[in-house]
């Protein structure tokens, strides 16, 4: 009974992320017409193809090392200092986790990009002809990433530092290390495995990264972007090869990092004990410095948000040479909601995208969660191969980049054949929604599991020896207790599937675009204020999410 | 008439590995039995196989003359109480009493009641709106024995019930809990890896070891009639010595110890056979510390030098090297001697008889 629930789940789950990927793959290979390794000769060949794979090997790398750069000492700074405001501070600068990649890049662009206000700033104070820089080409594109990535550091460190057993540093000091050897010789190699797994997340989604290098790259392309270029040219064959190429990138950093990476030790051998209280600077100046840092790098880390706050109350057109804008008000978002003016005649057109993006998000979420939970149930009762796979295959879509899926998606599901499992979605409004699912399945299915793993066995024993059936138990002991972890990736789920732009780009259709491609379509318009309501509203939807839910179980997934 | 609770003969592997290997034991109504034992001798799989959250590859389990072996735990109408407590830590305190009976869809106003009963029960009045996480250990404690009796179980399970308490904390625990059973006359299984605990609390001690029971009885069976020489150095301290059985009126006797004709080197002292031995076989003798004391060497003394003296507050223990070879603990007051003193050791009268086991093959 169970193991056929979990076979039945396994096959629904293969299909699901399996398959696509699977199909590409055959496909790229010629099938079903004739086998041939014409299109991948053909990639071989082509210099740009090569070049687009070394650029996103380059730039994950590089990504990473800045990323770290920026969040290690971040982390250290505001789990060891204590100053005022530390803990507001140290909440929000983790927010950029939380905020769909598309969000950061327009806020990027209008603090630092050629009209942002950080070049007009420049332009008045020195008297400049023209903005003093164009921000473009792989400095944008590495600038955003550690912006955005610094995260992963920053909580992982934190985390890491947290869970230091403070004995071990003293331990250090008490045999005569100063401050710097203990740091480097005990504090930093304790953190190797935290330091690890973020090197390997701000990795992977550098690879997988798409708004960025699509809209700072310009002809400077990645393979993600040349992916979408491909298809956007018709050269569907030719995206399906870069897309199997992309994807064998993927795995193989995966592989690699897991292997030769820093993460490979074990967390500091189950050590247990008190983490070192944040330390009261005694010297004032010390205090000052510290405080000074902390709000200055966190001003520095949100300052792109804020103007993304401001730019949306700038109304089109009045912003021309000005360093600041002239007049701010709330016509950008009363263009988006008609407020008074007989909004019951239908839904705003400028609101579509908000509802569009919101159901999808909700309809992709909840089902994401019903099989992860499930999933993640089943894996943990069954022990050996079959809930290794089930465990496998919930995680298969964190490794693979969201292009990839995109890709796939649309080549498997255009085709009427249902017998094999394949359908006509893409131009439906299911697809969308279906490709969010599946790029949820490894943040609900991960938190899940580990809810699970935490979850004391004899909770449920308990129940069942107070007499409740197993009905009662799921209903009042175990799905309660798994609420937190559940919450956690079902808001992260619902954040990423709300403010998606990678795979939308590849899937939407006019009737389902989300809040993303409006973003986009509004950038090309010249409407900058509009793109920042939606910035905004995005903004401000995910992070209270992430707030509410997210924040307990949002690193580890 | 058969016992209220009667397990027949019970077996249980872990894939190869035998955890219990034909355990029977008998409860009668109202008692308190505890199963003691090291860890990894079956005791916790004895109680969960009980509670059913395991199932026996053989044997069977019956409660008022009713086979519960294969129903589910569900069904069985037993209370437990886990070692790590298991308190929902989403329910308050008033919530996890009342999920028993919630379970078993007693009207609401009842359970409202039966919850406000049970509560003063374990000194806990009041304490109804709090969350597990609110309470010290030794309240969560009450809180997990208050959850099991809520729904009047027939038999009450424990599982370590003080191994999670601050030891300064465990015998007033241990106390108030053994009353509350005392006074709702519960009939209990209570597993202990605590030989004190189990003297303390239960009417008999099941005493197990490698998956099988070595010993069921009152305390004092235990201790004064061990039934084999693993029972004698678990339930208390014992020294064993090698011997030979003496044998005098039928079912008594004498032990032989060392060479008794050389002075200090052996002697010949009552001895109790646990079971019938043959003249001159070769025996293990297990004496207590209490049963021995120090002494001018004489006849009927064994002589040694005391290699340790270890002081345990009421008595002092000193552990004496014999020139006959092997080593005893003899119990004495703290200032009796000193490392280093030659002594000899002889019987207490007052204290319990040694025990004579045959001496296994190997040891011969």
């Amino acid at each position: 009974m169970k193991r056929a629930a979990a076979l039945l789940l396994a096959l629904v789950l293969a299909w699901l992320v399996g398959y696509p990927l699977l199909i590409t793959l055959l496909e790229a290979l010629g099938w079903p017409r004739a086998w041939s390794l014409a299109k991948f000769v053909e990639f071989a060949e082509r210099g740009d193809e090569w070049l687009a794979l070394w650029r996103s090997l380059w730039i994950s790398a590089a990504s990473a090392v800045l990323a770290a750069a920026v969040g290690v000492p971040l982390g250290f700074l505001f789990q060891r200092a204590e100053f005022p405001g530390r803990r507001l501070l140290g909440a929000l600068i983790a927010l950029p986790v939380a905020l769909p990649p598309l969000v950061g890049v327009i806020a990027f662009l209008f603090l630092y990009g050629e009209s942002g206000f950080a070049a007009r700033g420049l332009q008045a104070l020195l008297g400049l002809e023209r903005a003093p820089w164009r921000l473009g080409g792989p400095a944008a594109i590495l600038l955003v990433h550690a912006y955005s990535m610094y995260v992963y550091f920053y909580l992982f460190t934190r985390a890491g530092l947290a869970r230091l057993e403070a004995s071990l540093e003293e331990a250090a000091a008490s045999l005569g290390a100063g401050r710097w050897r203990t740091l480097r010789r005990v504090t930093l190699p304790l953190l190797g495995p935290a330091l690890g797994a973020a090197a390997l997340l701000a990795f992977m989604t550098s690879l997988a990264s798409f708004s960025a290098p699509y809209l700072f790259g310009g002809s400077f392309r990645v393979m993600t972007t040349q992916i979408v270029a491909s298809k956007l040219n018709g050269e569907i064959a030719m995206a399906q090869v870069e897309t199997v190429a992309l994807a064998l990138l993927a795995f193989a950093g995966l592989v690699a990092l897991r292997r030769w990476g820093p993460g490979r030790a074990t967390v500091s051998g189950g050590v247990r004990g008190v983490a070192p209280p944040g330390r009261a600077l005694r010297r004032p100046l010390a205090r000052v410095a510290a405080a000074a840092a902390g709000w200055g790098l966190a001003l520095l880390l949100l300052l792109p948000h804020l103007t993304l706050l401001v730019l949306s109350f700038v109304p089109p057109g009045t912003w021309t040479v000005e360093t600041v804008p002239p007049v701010l008000d709330l016509g950008n978002y009363r263009r988006l909601l008609p407020l008074g003016e007989g909004s019951l005649a239908g839904l705003p057109e400028r609101l579509r995208p908000i509802v569009n993006s919101l159901w999808m998000a909700a309809a992709a979420t909840a089902g994401a969660v019903v099989l992860g939970v499930t999933a993640a149930r089943l894996a943990t009762r069954l022990k050996g191969r079959l809930g290794g796979l089930l465990e496998g295959l919930l995680a298969v879509p964190w490794a693979v980049p969201g292009t990839v899926f995109a890709i796939s998606l649309a080549t498997a599901f255009s085709v009427h054949d249902p017998l094999a499992g394949r359908l006509v979605l893409v131009g439906t409004p299911w697809l969308l929604p279906l490709a969010y699912l599946v790029r949820s399945l490894p943040l609900t299915g991960r938190s899940a599991l580990a809810g699970m793993r935490q979850l004391d066995p004899a909770m449920e024993e308990a129940a069942a020896s107070l007499g409740a059936g197993r009905w009662l138990t799921l209903r009042r002991v175990t799905l309660p207790l798994l609420r937190p972890a559940v919450m956690a990736g079902a808001s992260l789920a619902f954040i990423t599937a709300l403010g998606d732009f990678v795979t939308s780009i590849v899937l939407y259709t006019f009737d389902t675009r989300p809040i993303s491609i409006e973003i986009l379509s509004s950038l090309r318009l010249q409407e900058t204020g509009v793109a920042a309501v939606y910035g905004v509203l995005l903004t401000v939807l995910s992070a209270a999410a992430f707030l509410r839910w997210g924040r307990e179980e949002g690193v580890r997934a | 008439m058969a016992a209220f609770l009667t397990v027949h003969r019970l077996s249980k592997r872990f894939g190869e590995v035998p955890v219990l290997a034909g355990v029977s034991l008998d409860v009668e109504e109202g008692e308190v039995v505890v199963l003691l034992g090291p860890s990894g001798s079956g005791k916790t799989t004895l109680l969960r196989l009980v509670a059913g959250f395991e199932t026996p590859d053989a044997g069977d389990i019956r409660v008022e003359g009713e086979e519960v072996t294969r129903l589910p735990p569900a069904k069985r109408n037993f209370g437990m109480v886990f070692q790590h407590y298991a308190l929902f830590p989403h329910l308050t305190v008033a919530e996890n009493v009342a999920f028993g009976l919630e379970a078993r869809r007693v009207k609401r106003t009842e359970i409202a009641e039966r919850v406000a009963e049970v509560l003063p029960l374990v000194d806990l009045a009041g304490f109804g709106e709090r969350r597990a996480h609110q309470l010290s250990g030794g309240q969560q404690q009450r809180v997990a024995l208050a959850r099991a009796l809520a729904p009047r179980p027939r038999l009450l399970l424990l599982d370590e019930p003080l191994s999670n308490l601050d030891p300064t904390l465990r015998e007033r625990t241990r106390r108030q809990l053994r009353s509350t059973l005392g006074r709702v006359g519960i009939t209990a299984l209570w597993v202990t890896h605590e030989q004190a605990e189990a003297f303390d609390v239960g009417d008999r001690v099941a005493l197990l070891e490698g998956g099988r029971l070595q010993q069921t009885g009152p305390p004092e069976e235990l201790y004064l009639e061990p039934a084999n020489p693993f029972v004698a150095g678990f339930v208390g301290r014992a020294s064993t010595l090698e011997g030979f059985y003496v044998p005098a009126t039928p079912g008594d006797g004498e032990v032989r110890i060392g060479d008794d004709r050389y002075l200090g080197h052996g002697v010949r002292w009552p001895a109790l056979p646990a079971v019938p031995l043959q003249p001159d076989e070769p025996v293990l003798c297990v004496l207590r510390p209490e049963a021995l004391e120090l002494r001018e060497v004489t006849d009927d003394t064994l002589a040694g030098e005391v290699a340790e003296r270890r002081y345990a507050g009421e008595t002092t223990l000193y552990r004496v090297r014999l020139v006959a070879g092997g080593e005893l603990l003899v119990a004495g007051g703290p200032e009796t001697a000193r490392a280093g003193d030659k002594v000899g050791v002889g019987r207490r009268a007052a204290g319990p008889p040694p025990r004579l086991f045959p001496r296994p093959a190997e040891a011969k």
